[in-house]
C-alpha cells in the first residue's frame, strides 16, 4: 500500500466545516446557559473609586453584576504556569484603556449588553504613558526573557569594532506596530460548575495550559476542570494563554449558579488577549568590499505593559544570531512600559518583527555594495549555527533561493530602481529570506485498534485549521495499515492524554511521533497476543504485518475480529510518547520569499501582483493542508506589509481603530496568486516522519520581500511598517 | 459475550497508565445532543414572531432589537452561521435572505418575517453538498472553517449572480468576506471551478 | 442596543404620524443604521422600519428617471435604464460597500443620513438631482447642508429621487478605504441640463461639497487636462489614519482626471 502521509488528502473535519456542523466555544448547546458580558475600563490609569450598580442590577433579566467590590478571591493572582497574571477583578487599580472592570451576566445576550451599558464606574485618573515612542528612554532589560532560558543579549566577537572598521555599512532603525490577531472567531468561554467540578468550552491553543491555569486560580486540582475545545476559529497566537475572559466567565458560573457562556465583541479582542507589540529595532551591518558580512548588531525594543501584568518581550534578535556567517555579532532585547494591555505572541513572534528589520538592511547592503540580493546571502551563507555553534538539523537555504528565483524570473530583474515599469505603472521586485525555529514538546496520545478493523486514536492537542485531525489520521493509516476513512482521531479535550499548546510550530513534531509510538505500542500488543495462540506456532512478529484489519503472516491470515473476540476484547489501546527536543543540532526551518508589486504613481497604491515562496521545511505530510498553510501565512505577511496597524490615541491610550472596518486586514482583492514550492528534504534529528510545523515560517520575510520591492520600484526606503501609499508618493 | 466484564478485566491487566480511561472521550462531545435553554424572562416589548429558515417554520419569542445573527444561533440553534464582528465588516454571518445574501448581523429577525431565509445548515440536499461545498473541500478552501459558512453563502449567492467572470471578478464580488486564515486563493481556485463545470454542463 | 417597540406601518401618512413621536427613528436598510444602534450611539423609542410603504422601484420616463428612496444599491446597479442613461450612477451603486451591503443598502437611507463618507451624495449633488420628500421637493443644492445634515425635518421622509434627463456625460472614480469601501475620496463629474457640475464626496469635513474651480475648467473643455492643474487646498480635508488632509486634496485631482477621462 502507498504511504498515506505525504498525500494530498482531503480535511478529514472539511464536512463539519462546509455543513456548519462544527462546534467553536461559543456554540455548544449547555443546558440553562445564561449570557455574560464584559465592562471595561475607560481610561488608561488609575483607580476604580465608585462602582454604581443599581440601574444595571434593576434591569430585566439580569443575574449577576460581579466587579472588584464582589468579585470571588482567586486563589493565586496569577496564571498558574502561564504568563498572563491580571486582570481578574482582584483590586481596583486600572493599567490600561479597556481593562476589565466588571461582568454582567443576563438570561439574553441583549440583555447583559444593556446591563453592562449601564454600569458607571468613577475613576480617579493618573497620569498614563500611552505610547512607546514617547518613553524610549525608560528601556529596560527583560526580567524572564524566554521564560529565563537564556539571556536577552548575546554577543560574538566584538561587532561595534568591527562595525567601525568596516568599508561598507548600513546603520538604520526599522519600527513595527502594534498588531492584532484578529483570528474570525472572536475568543469564547462557555463555563458550567458541578460541586467543585468546572467543565469549560473555551476556544483556547492549549487545553492542558487552561486546565492548569483555572485549577491554580480556583484552587481546585487540575482534575476536576475539564477543557474542552474541539475547534478554534483561527488563533495567531491570541488564544495561546489563558486570558481573564475564561477566568472571569468561570467565576460568573460559580456566582449565578448556572452555566454562563462569554463571546468577545470584535473591539474586545483588541484589549483582552493580548497583540504583537510594537518594535523599535536598531540595525548596524558591515561588509567588506566582496559583499562578506563582518559585523552585525541588533538593539531591539518592543513594547510592554505596565510590568505588573506579567512579561512579554517580542524576541526580535534571535533570527539576527544565527541567519548569517558573521564572526561579530551582538543582539540586545529591551521593553518600554506603558499603560496598555500585556501583548503575547503572535504568529512569528520574534521573526515577523524582526526579520523584517534584518533582512531590510541586507537589501539596503546590497545596495550600497551593488550586488544581487540573493547573490549577499549566498556570499554569507551560514553552514551551521554560529551562535549555537551546531550543525543543523538540516538546512536547504540555497535550493529555496535557487527554485524560487528560476521560479520567479529573478534572473530578468533590472537591478536599478524605477527601471521595471508597465504603462505608468512601477514595478518592483523584492526578495528577503526567512527561517523559523523548528521546535518539539513533550506529548502523549493513545490509540485503539477496534475489532471492526477501525481505529479510534486521540491526544490532548488541538487544531487551529492547521490540519492536526487530518495529518494524525494519515500517520494512523501509515502506522496502521488501514484506510483513513475508518480512522477516527480525537483532540481538544483535556482528559485525553496530554499534548502542548499549539503555537511556535510545535503540534507536527510533538504530537506525530506520540501517536507513531501509540500505533507501535498497540501493534505489538496485537502481534503478541496472535503469536501466543497455537495457530501462530513458529512465527514471530517479524513474520506479521497489519492490513485493513488483519494481520497477515505467511501462509496464514488472522483477522483482527477473530483475535479480539478470542481474547474477549473489544479493543487493543497503545499508548505513546514524545519527549523534548533532541540536543545536539540546531533546529531551523528556512524559506526564501519573492515578491513582485505594482505602484500607481499617481495614487502611491501598493499592490502585491505576484508571489513566490520556497520553503525547506522537512518532509510535508499533506502537501493539500501544508499548501493552504503557506499561502495563509503568506497573506498574513501581506497584511503586516501593507494594512495593519493598531493606532492608540494618545490622550486617553484608546485603541482607536479596534474593528475590522478600520484596522485592515487583508481581503479577496488584496492576494494575488501565491506560488509556493516545498524544497524536497527530511529533517532526521527532530522526529520520525521528519516533518516540522510550518504555520509561522511562510510569513517571516513576507514583509521586507515587499518593503524590498516597494524600494526597487520607486526608490522609497520604507523603514516603519506597514508601508503607506504617502510613504512612496513624491 | 460480555464485553462490559472482559473490558473491565482487561484494562486492569494490560493497562498500566489508564487512570479513569473511562473519561476518554472518544465521542467527541460536539456529537452529543443536549437539550436547549429554558426561555428568558418575557416583557412586554417581546414579540412572536415566525420565521422561514431552511424551508422550515421557526416560531420565536424575541425583542425587536435581536439580530437575524443572534436568533439563528442562540435561539434556533443555527449555529452554522458565525459572529466575526457584528458589524457588517467580515461577511462571516452572511446568509441568504429571499435568495440574495446578506449580513445577518445588521438585519433585525423581525424584518425577516414571511421572507425564506437560508443558511449553511440548509444547502446540502441531505447527504449530497452543494457543489459549492464540495468544491471548498477539494480545494482546501479553509483552515479554521470559521469564516466558512460565510465564504459559501457569499460564493453561492456570488455564482448566482453570474460574477464568477474571472479571477478578478470573483475576488472583486468576495471582497466582503474575510478569511484570515488567508485561504482566499484556495476559495477563488474553489469558486473558478464550480463556475466552469456549470458552464461546461450549460 | 437600548431596547425599543417596532413599527411597520403600511402607508406614509401611517409613517409619518410615527415618526412625530419623540425619538422616533425610520429603519431603511439599516446598514448603517444597525451598527450606530449596536454602539449604543443612538437610543429610538420606536424603530419605524419603511420597508412596507411601497417605496423600491426604479421608473424612467422620458426626460427623468426616478429612483424610490428603498431601491438598494444593487438593484440601482443592476437597472440597464440607468446603466444606460446615467452610466456614472451605475458605476457608484456597484461600488458601495460591498455584496451583502448592496442587497441592503438603499439611496433614501443613504442620503437621510449624509455621512460625509456616502458616494450618494455625489452623484445626486453633480447631476442637481431632486429630492421628493412626502411633503416637497428639495433641490440637491439646497439638500446637502454639512456633515450628517440636511434640509429634511424630523418627520419628513424622503419617498424618491428624480434624476433629469438627458445626461450627457457622467462618470465616478473614488478611492477606496480599504475594508470598508467608504470613499476616502469620490469625484462625480456630470455634463447635462444643469451644466458642467463636479461633486466631490469623501473628503471634505463638512461632507460632499462642489468643486467650482473644476467645473469651470471643465466647461470650457471637458478633458482632463483642463483641471490637471487644480489643486484643492488641504485646510478642511478629512485626516485620519488612512490617509492625511495633504494626500486627499491631492486625490481629489488625480480622481477627477480619471472621472473625466472615463466620461469622455
Amino acid at each position: 500500500m502507498d504511504a498515506i502521509v505525504g498525500q494530498p488528502l482531503d480535511r478529514v473535519d472539511g464536512r463539519l466545516k462546509v455543513t456548519g456542523g462544527a462546534r467553536y466555544a461559543a456554540e455548544f448547546p449547555v443546558p440553562g446557559v445564561v449570557h455574560a458580558v464584559l465592562v471595561q475600563s475607560s481610561v488608561a490609569a488609575g483607580e476604580i473609586v465608585a462602582i454604581d450598580t443599581s440601574a444595571a442590577e434593576g434591569m430585566p433579566g439580569v443575574l449577576a453584576v460581579i466587579t472588584p467590590e464582589n468579585a470571588e478571591k482567586l486563589q493565586a493572582d496569577k496564571g498558574g504556569e502561564q504568563v498572563v497574571s491580571r486582570p481578574t477583578l482582584q483590586d481596583m487599580q486600572v493599567l490600561y484603556n479597556g481593562q476589565h472592570v466588571a461582568i454582567v451576566v443576563a438570561d439574553t445576550l441583549d440583555r447583559a449588553q444593556a446591563a453592562a451599558s449601564a454600569l458607571k464606574l468613577t475613576y480617579k485618573q493618573d497620569e498614563a504613558v500611552t505610547t512607546m515612542d514617547s518613553a524610549l528612554n525608560t528601556a529596560y532589560r527583560p526580567k524572564h526573557f524566554r521564560g529565563g532560558a537564556r539571556s536577552p543579549d548575546s554577543n560574538r566577537g566584538d561587532a561595534d569594532a568591527a562595525f567601525d572598521a568596516a568599508a561598507v555599512k548600513v546603520d538604520a532603525t526599522y519600527r513595527t506596530p502594534i498588531e492584532h490577531h484578529n483570528p474570525m472567531e472572536p475568543h469564547a468561554t462557555i463555563a458550567r460548575w458541578d460541586g467543585d467540578r468546572v467543565t469549560v468550552w473555551t476556544a483556547t491553543q492549549g487545553i492542558s495550559g487552561a486546565q492548569h491555569t483555572l485549577a491554580t486560580l480556583f484552587g481546585i486540582p487540575p482534575a476536576n476542570v475539564r477543557v474542552i475545545c474541539p475547534y478554534v476559529g483561527g488563533g495567531f497566537g491570541c488564544k495561546g494563554s489563558t486570558w481573564p475572559p475564561a477566568t472571569l466567565t468561570a467565576m460568573a458560573a460559580r456566582k449565578v449558579g448556572r452555566p454562563v457562556k462569554l463571546s468577545l465583541t470584535r473591539r474586545q479582542m483588541f484589549t483582552s488577549n493580548g497583540y504583537r507589540p510594537r518594535t523599535v529595532q536598531k540595525v548596524k551591518l558591515a561588509a567588506d568590499a566582496g559583499g562578506k558580512l563582518v559585523a552585525i548588531r541588533h538593539d531591539g525594543m518592543s513594547q510592554m505593559s505596565m510590568p505588573s501584568l506579567g512579561e512579554f518581550a517580542e524576541p526580535v534578535g534571535l533570527a539576527t544570531e544565527m541567519l548569517y556567517s558573521c564572526p561579530n555579532v551582538a543582539v540586545t532585547h529591551r521593553l518600554v512600559g506603558v499603560n496598555a494591555p500585556l501583548p503575547t505572541y503572535m504568529r512569528a513572534p520574534g521573526e515577523a518583527s524582526g526579520v523584517f528589520a534584518l533582512e531590510s538592511a541586507m537589501d539596503e547592503l546590497a545596495v550600497a555594495l551593488r550586488i544581487d540580493p540573493v547573490e549577499l546571502r549566498l556570499r554569507n551563507y551560514a553552514d551551521g549555527d554560529e551562535h549555537e555553534d551546531k550543525p543543523f538539523s538540516l538546512k536547504n537555504l540555497r535550493e529555496c533561493y535557487r527554485q524560487g528565483a528560476e521560479a520567479f524570473g529573478w534572473s530578468q530583474r533590472n537591478p536599478a530602481p524605477r527601471s521595471m515599469r508597465d504603462g505608468r505603472v512601477l514595478i518592483g521586485w523584492g526578495m528577503a529570506t526567512s527561517t523559523y525555529p523548528a521546535n518539539r514538546r513533550p506529548a502523549e496520545a493513545l490509540v485503539r485498534l477496534q475489532a471492526d478493523g477501525s481505529v479510534v486514536a486521540g491526544s490532548g492537542t488541538q487544531d487551529l485549521g492547521t490540519g492536526t485531525y487530518t495529518v494524525m489520521t494519515q500517520v494512523i493509516a501509515d502506522e496502521l495499515g488501514v484506510s483513513p476513512r475508518r480512522v477516527r482521531f480525537v483532540l481538544g479535550d483535556s482528559t485525553l492524554p496530554p499534548a502542548p499548546g499549539s503555537g511556535g510550530s510545535t503540534t507536527v513534531a510533538s504530537v506525530s511521533p506520540a501517536v507513531q509510538a501509540a500505533c507501535a505500542a498497540a501493534r505489538q500488543k496485537l502481534f503478541s497476543l496472535i503469536l501466543a495462540d497455537p495457530q501462530a506456532a513458529g512465527l514471530t512478529s517479524a513474520d506479521l504485518r497489519l492490513a485493513n484489519g488483519v494481520v497477515l503472516a505467511p501462509a496464514r491470515r488472522f483477522p483482527l475480529s477473530q483475535v479480539l473476540a478470542r481474547a474477549g476484547l473489544e479493543y487493543i489501546e497503545g499508548r505513546g510518547k514524545t519527549e523534548g527536543p533532541p540536543g545536539g543540532h540546531s533546529l531551523h526551518s528556512f524559506g526564501a520569499q519573492f515578491a513582485e508589486v505594482r505602484v500607481d504613481p499617481d495614487l502611491g497604491e501598493i499592490r502585491v501582483s505576484r508571489y513566490v515562496g520556497a520553503f525547506d521545511a522537512g518532509r510535508i505530510l499533506n502537501a493539500k493542508t501544508g499548501r493552504s498553510q503557506l499561502i495563509g501565512g503568506i497573506t498574513y505577511g501581506i497584511g503586516m506589509a501593507l494594512l495593519e496597524e493598531t493606532a492608540t490615541d494618545a490622550e486617553t491610550g484608546r485603541y482607536v481603530n479596534a474593528d475590522l472596518a478600520e484596522y485592515l486586514v487583508p481581503v479577496h482583492p488584496d492576494v494575488p496568486l501565491i506560488r509556493t514550492i516545498f524544497v524536497a528534504g527530511e529533517d532526521p534529528v527532530l522526529d520520525p516522519l521528519g516533518a516540522r510545523g510550518i504555520g509561522e515560517l511562510p510569513m517571516v520575510g513576507v514583509a521586507p520581500a515587499i518593503a524590498n520591492a516597494v524600494y526597487h520600484a520607486t526608490g522609497v526606503r520604507v523603514r516603519d511598517l506597514p508601508i503607506r501609499i504617502e510613504d512612496v508618493l513624491g | 459475550m460480555k464485553p462490559g466484564l472482559t473490558r473491565r478485566g482487561l484494562i486492569g491487566r494490560s493497562v498500566a497508565t489508564a487512570g479513569g480511561l473511562a473519561a476518554v472521550p472518544l465521542v467527541t462531545p460536539a456529537e452529543a445532543a443536549i437539550p436547549a435553554a429554558p426561555a428568558p424572562v418575557r416583557t412586554p416589548e417581546m414579540v412572536d414572531i415566525v420565521l422561514q429558515v431552511n424551508g422550515r417554520r421557526l416560531p420565536l419569542t424575541i425583542e425587536p432589537r435581536v439580530s437575524l445573527l443572534d436568533a439563528l444561533r442562540e435561539q434556533a440553534g443555527l449555529t452554522g452561521t458565525k459572529k466575526g464582528c457584528d458589524r457588517g465588516s467580515c461577511g462571516a454571518c452572511t446568509v441568504h435572505v429571499d435568495g440574495r445574501r446578506v449580513n445577518s448581523c445588521l438585519t433585525l429577525a423581525i424584518r425577516c418575517q414571511g421572507r425564506a431565509v437560508t443558511t449553511i445548515e440548509g444547502l446540502a440536499e441531505g447527504d449530497e453538498l452543494h457543489p459549492v461545498q464540495a468544491a471548498f473541500i477539494r480545494h482546501d478552501a479553509f483552515q479554521c472553517g470559521y469564516c466558512t459558512p460565510g465564504q459559501i453563502m457569499a460564493a453561492t449567492a456570488l455564482l448566482d449572480e453570474g460574477h464568477a467572470g474571472s479571477d478578478a471578478e470573483i475576488r472583486e464580488y468576495m471582497a466582503g468576506n474575510i478569511c484570515r486564515c488567508g485561504a482566499y486563493n484556495h476559495i477563488v481556485d474553489a469558486i473558478r471551478d464550480v463556475a466552469s463545470q456549470a458552464a461546461g454542463k450549460g | 442596543m437600548y431596547d425599543f417597540t417596532y413599527q411597520k406601518p403600511s402607508s406614509i401618512a401611517d409613517a409619518v404620524k410615527l415618526l412625530a413621536e419623540p425619538e422616533a427613528k425610520a429603519l431603511a436598510g439599516g446598514q448603517t443604521f444597525i451598527p450606530v444602534l449596536k454602539q449604543r450611539l443612538n437610543k429610538p423609542s420606536t424603530l419605524v422600519d419603511l420597508a412596507g410603504l411601497g417605496l423600491a422601484g426604479i421608473k424612467a420616463e422620458g426626460d427623468k428617471i426616478t429612483i424610490g428612496a428603498m431601491t438598494t444599491h444593487g438593484a440601482i446597479a443592476a437597472s440597464p435604464e440607468i446603466k444606460k442613461a446615467i452610466p456614472g450612477l451605475s458605476m457608484m451603486a456597484g461600488w458601495i460597500g460591498d455584496t451583502q451591503v448592496r442587497h441592503c443598502g438603499t439611496m433614501g437611507g443613504s442620503l437621510a443620513n449624509n455621512d460625509p463618507s456616502a458616494c450618494y451624495p455625489a452623484a445626486v449633488l453633480a447631476l442637481n438631482a431632486t429630492i421628493v420628500t412626502d411633503k416637497r421637493r428639495i433641490g440637491a443644492d439646497e439638500y446637502f447642508q454639512g456633515m450628517f445634515t440636511t434640509a429634511l425635518a424630523t418627520d419628513e421622509l424622503i419617498t424618491s429621487i428624480e434624476f433629469a434627463l438627458p445626461v450627457e456625460k457622467s462618470a465616478y472614480e473614488k478611492f477606496r478605504n480599504p475594508a470598508s469601501r467608504y470613499a476616502m475620496v469620490g469625484v462625480f463629474v456630470a455634463k447635462s441640463a444643469a451644466g458642467v457640475r463636479v461633486a466631490v464626496t469623501g473628503a471634505s469635513q463638512n461632507g460632499v461639497f462642489r468643486h467650482t474651480e473644476m467645473e469651470q475648467a471643465l466647461s470650457g473643455n471637458w478633458s482632463p487636462d483642463a483641471i490637471a492643474h487644480i489643486k484643492t487646498p488641504p485646510g478642511g480635508l478629512n485626516s485620519d489614519i488612512h490617509g492625511s488632509a495633504e494626500y486627499r486634496a491631492h486625490l481629489i485631482t488625480v480622481m477627477a482626471k480619471r472621472a473625466v477621462a472615463a466620461a469622455s
